[in-house]
């Protein structure tokens, strides 16, 4: 039913399409494979026999204290960040049916960062735990100031992404005062403007999981709904939806999980851009595939970038959230084209 | 006096009926003209004087011409350099932006946004970083390189689709190849190991590090790029009409563009490669002043020079005021100040997809 979507995206089903599963289950292994890999890369070489110990909880020599201390954390990072943001773009896209919205795009991730940051510099004494609402109200915030913007007789695709750009140039504006204004040191300084998931313990990850852990089941039940919104405002009322409601409701959820990941790891780009719609050319349209298919790919995107900014040359540190722009950058603009044919 | 009152009453009236229009156009240039060198000579006086040592102004007059006190060394060897750097910059990025929006016939054209500036910067980053001892004219050579590079790889994508060339698919196009070109910059500055000054100074711009050989290596590529600009004036304004009416003027179109976009390259290499990519001065400027005098290249051209030095020179003053003692680049009061007014242009365009 709905071809609209699936149309533009995948002109022929794919093998995939018909064996959902397998391929599925093929990423799953790729993903977990990837992870052990990405916990022995880093500024010490850790052999893969003390990775396997460490992680089924065999911590005594310092190789495994290493890897559970600092590369364990970054690990489930990844893939937490990775799924936060690819839900969210696959939500994004879903609802305002527009193939180039995004967090980032739309103005979130930056909103989220600046009112982050804003929080963290202002209240010097501000536990982190408080970053992610405020992160989630800067984040909303952005989205409807865009939304409003771009709003006129209807808001095209275009114009939101380029009002979504202007936006997001305004908070980046907001955040490089702040750094300014308020030096850290550089490595800080560079996880808020790019992205990165250097340096985070397990708390942050306890930050993120709750979110991840409740949003996202949310939204793989409701994606029925996303599928139904697809068909257009006219035929998903007529199918009884109430449309407006459920627009809301899933924006409210995409806006949030794109905060709690800028929450923890900074301004990330692109990944909620590209994984959904690598899912799509892939699983097709159907939400109920492609959103965790989008998941996975955006949990390789995020291990991939990770382990590329922390092995490329060791002991240096290249933010992730550089590596999936430099990935992401040209990927858009091909969209951009393609959007224009 | 009294006599001659009743007996030519009407031709004063013609004359005031009819005039208004041509006068207040020429009184509104002569009023930017003199509010912006009013600002101009303040804006000096008041770059001269503050800072980690503050300088009364009374004493500024004459650090200009000598310098023999410690306050007066100052002034000669860094303040100087700052403003007039300020002032240079500013003049060259303002002047590209309304070339490029002439040449491109759109409103969203400017150096950050088409990612010309951008380019500039990643190839003077990696010309630094690969030969760290490169300094002053290679550099800005390389940067010209970059700037070229970037902006016609932007403007073949976005015309890619086909037929004219939206302001919106430009903007899109020019910011996200602006942002992978940033990244790729950050990526470099970071295996260059440098300091949060220099990563903050090649993402923003400024003009807190001028010294007398910056100026010395931009000016003339600037005077060069101004003289052209301003003698383009003409045909970039029949280019304002429309191809098709500049084409039957006898405008050779295609040469006017290609001589606009090569000043434009010169102009933003040469600013940017000395101070950075100080943010949306190309964008807003042009629009500022074609608000306040009209869309005439032969005013606004000069205009947007003294215009855009203005904003640059009083973003630096303010940028020393964010946390002193420090000082940090003037592109984060520019981003500040710009950001808004780009949102704003980019509300106003109108999409027909």
């Amino acid at each position: 039913m709905s071809t609209a979507i699936v149309a533009q995206h995948v002109r022929r089903t794919s093998l995939a399409q018909r064996h959902p599963s397998v391929l599925m289950g093929s990423l799953c292994v790729l993903a977990v494979v990837l992870s052990f890999y990405s916990l022995s890369v880093g500024a010490t070489d850790v052999s893969m026999g003390d990775v396997f110990n460490a992680v089924i909880g065999n911590t005594s020599d310092q190789a495994a204290q290493i890897v559970v201390q600092f590369q364990l954390p970054r690990v489930l990072l990844a893939w937490l960040v990775g799924i936060a943001l690819a839900v969210s773009g696959s939500v994004m896209q879903g609802v305002i049916r527009n193939p180039l919205a995004a967090p980032d795009v739309v103005g979130v991730t930056k909103g989220a960062g600046f009112a982050g940051m804003l929080l963290l510099l202002a209240i010097p004494g501000m536990p982190v735990v408080a970053v992610v609402p405020a992160a989630f109200v800067g984040g909303l915030a952005a989205a409807a100031l865009v939304y409003l913007l771009a709003y006129r007789r209807g808001a095209t695709p275009v114009r939101i992404a380029l009002v979504g750009i202007a936006v997001s140039a305004a908070f980046e504006a907001g955040i490089r005062f702040l750094l300014v204004r308020n030096p850290l040191d550089v490595s800080a300084a560079l996880i808020w403007l790019t992205g990165s998931l250097f340096g985070r313990s397990m708390s942050s990850v306890l930050e993120i999981l709750p979110w991840v852990l409740v949003l996202v089941p949310l939204i793989v039940i409701w994606s029925r709904k996303l599928d139904v919104l697809g068909l257009g405002d006219d035929l998903a009322a007529g199918l009884g939806e109430p449309v407006e409601r459920t627009r809301r409701t899933l924006l409210l959820f995409s806006v949030a999980l794109a905060a709690a990941a800028v929450a923890v790891s900074g301004t990330i780009g692109f990944v909620g851009l590209i994984a959904p719609h690598m899912a799509r050319r892939v699983f097709g349209g159907k939400h109920v595939a492609s959103i965790p298919a989008a998941a996975l790919f955006g949990v390789l995107l995020m291990l991939f970038a990770d382990m590329l900014g922390r092995g490329l040359a060791p002991p240096l540190e290249i933010p992730a959230g550089l590596v999936t722009a430099v990935v992401g950058g040209p990927y858009f603009l091909y969209l951009l084209v393609k959007t224009g044919k | 006096m009294t006599s001659s009152v009743g007996t030519v009453p009407k031709p004063v009236e013609d004359v005031t009926h009819k005039r208004p229009r041509i006068v207040t156009n020429k009184q509104r240039v002569t009023w930017v003209t003199l509010a912006l060198l009013v600002l101009v000579v303040a804006g000096v006086l008041w770059g001269l004087s503050i800072g980690s040592q503050q300088i009364p102004l009374s004493r500024v007059p004459g650090a200009i011409f000598k310098a023999d006190q410690p306050d007066e060394l100052i002034i000669q060897s860094i303040r100087m350099p700052r403003v007039v750097l300020a002032l240079c910059v500013g003049a060259a990025l303002a002047v590209a932006g309304a070339l490029m929006q002439a040449v491109a016939a759109n409103p969203l054209a400017a150096p950050e946004i088409m990612g010309v500036n951008a380019g500039a910067v990643f190839v003077v980053v990696l010309a630094i970083t690969v030969v760290p001892s490169l300094s002053g004219a290679p550099t800005i050579l390389l940067a010209f390189g970059g700037a070229a590079v970037a902006g016609v790889s932007v403007m073949l994508l976005a015309g890619s689709g086909g037929g004219r060339v939206s302001p919106v698919r430009l903007a899109l196009a020019g910011v996200t190849a602006s942002s992978l070109l940033i990244s790729l910059t950050q990526v470099l500055i970071i295996f260059d190991e440098n300091s949060a000054d220099s990563v903050l100074f090649w993402l923003v711009g400024g003009v807190n590090f001028a010294g007398w050989s910056d100026i010395r290596n931009l000016l003339p590529w600037l005077v060069l790029g101004l003289i052209g600009a301003f003698a383009m004036a003409r045909p970039l304004n029949l280019l304002a009409l429309g191809d098709d009416m500049a084409r039957g003027l006898g405008q050779n179109v295609e040469r006017t563009r290609m001589y606009g976009s090569a000043l434009v390259i010169v102009l933003c290499g040469a600013a940017v490669s000395v101070a950075g990519p100080v943010a949306f001065i190309g964008l807003i400027v042009p629009h500022i002043i074609r608000r306040l005098v009209g869309s005439s290249y032969t005013v606004l051209l000069p205009l947007c020079a003294v215009g855009g030095g203005v904003l640059v020179l009083y973003a630096d003053i303010a940028s020393r005021y964010v946390k002193p003692p420090f000082e940090v680049p003037a592109g984060v009061v520019t981003a500040l100040i710009g950001a808004p007014i780009f949102v704003y242009l980019a509300r106003r365009q109108k999409v027909t997809s």
